[in-house]
């Protein structure tokens, strides 16, 4: 199975890039992409008010549960997720096979302006995943300093 | 999959608590949220998605942080999946991107047809998502050790840990937090033991 590439700093930048330029044209709140297992990938905007890492879990969860309902009813074209709320809206809609893009907007601002900035942002950022992708499909990070067999550190009790 | 990301120096991990319904999978969590020692700025937040009486709905979800290796922190993120039969549709969903298991079995006698139930489940499950059992690291928790009618372990490890690999299992009362840091911990090796002697840092 083919995963989301593992991400260099200059992937990270031209994914903020796309973000800020997004939410400055759609006067958006937040924006994320995520991974459709649930990380949070990279954020702009607002990080502040939101418990973001919750958030990308909690979008991923609901974006699939919805695929899920597409395919029972035999609907190709499930693909995003939008609720309309009294201060906040949200819309989660797909970027490519691995990721998502999760916006956060004040509830006065149209999901029809969001959705149609959020076209070209989804496209940027998938040709950067791409791009990562046929970088280095199966790249990893060095841990040999780590000493694996005392498991015991990882996650301590309270005393 | 494991996500890592050299602008902020993160290495992210996704862990799945699986088993049978009322196994202890949510106790699990709920015990690492309360007993872990703080190791970064602010305490991590357990998410339950449950019904009205506390059965796991959708996913219970903690993200904690490890430790910090050659300047990456280890962020993991532990999910529980709903153990009910019927809803294996949201347990496939919990697993998409999974990097580590925790079985978590039920010790009882009468449980022990749930757990290979579940078990060959896990295995289904992680087969439609193109996923092999044997490429991703897991460790059994028989749970409830404190309960009188228990099944002994060399039974559960018959039932469960008879393959051609044995995993690690340990013995747990995850309502006390016994055995809980020790599974925990168990399976971050193993999993942190996938991506040792790679070649090349991958950061620029």
């Amino acid at each position: 199975m083919s995963t989301l590439p593992q991400l260099y700093e200059e992937d990270i930048h031209r994914l903020d890039d796309a973000l800020r330029e997004f939410i400055q044209r759609s006067d958006a709140t937040t924006a994320m992409v995520i991974d459709k297992g649930g990380f949070l990938i990279t954020h702009q905007g607002d990080s502040n008010s939101f418990d973001l890492t919750t958030m990308a879990a909690l979008a991923s969860g609901a974006y699939l549960a919805n695929q899920t309902i597409a395919n029972l009813v035999n609907e190709a074209n499930f693909d995003s997720v939008y609720q309309q709320g009294e201060t906040h809206s949200m819309l989660v809609t797909n970027i490519d096979e691995f990721c998502l893009l999760q916006v956060i907007f004040r509830a006065q601002v149209g999901v029809g302006a969001v959705k149609y900035h959020a076209g070209p942002a989804r496209e940027a950022i998938a040709d950067q995943l791409q791009l990562a992708q046929q970088r280095d499909p199966e790249g990893g990070l060095d841990l040999s300093v780590l000493n694996c067999a005392d498991p015991s550190e990882f996650f301590k009790r309270k005393e | 999959m494991a996500i890592i990301n050299a602008a902020t120096k993160e290495l992210q991990l996704k862990i799945v608590y699986y088993g049978p319904g009322m196994g202890g999978k949510t106790t699990n969590l709920a015990k690492v949220h309360e007993n872990m020692q703080p190791n970064s700025n602010s305490k991590a937040k357990l998410t339950s998605l449950a019904t009205g009486s506390d059965r796991t709905l959708f996913f219970d979800f903690l993200p904690v942080e490890a430790m910090t290796i050659k300047g990456f922190k280890t962020k993991f993120q532990l999910y529980t999946v709903p153990g009910q039969v019927i809803y294996n549709a949201t347990r496939q969903l919990v697993l998409r991107g999974v990097d580590g298991i925790v079985f978590v079995a039920d010790s009882q006698y009468e449980k022990m047809g749930e757990n290979v139930e579940s078990f060959k489940n896990m295995k289904d499950n992680l087969k439609t998502l193109k996923l092999d059992i044997a490429n991703i690291p897991y460790v059994l928790q028989y749970n409830k050790r404190d309960l009188p009618n228990v099944a002994p372990v060399e039974y559960m490890e018959y039932l469960l840990n008879s393959g051609p690999v044995q995993v690690p299992a340990f013995q747990g009362c995850a309502h006390k937090c016994e055995g809980v840091f020790e599974t925990l911990n168990m399976l971050t090796r193993l999993l942190l033991g996938k991506y040792i002697n790679k070649n090349a840092p991958q950061y620029a």
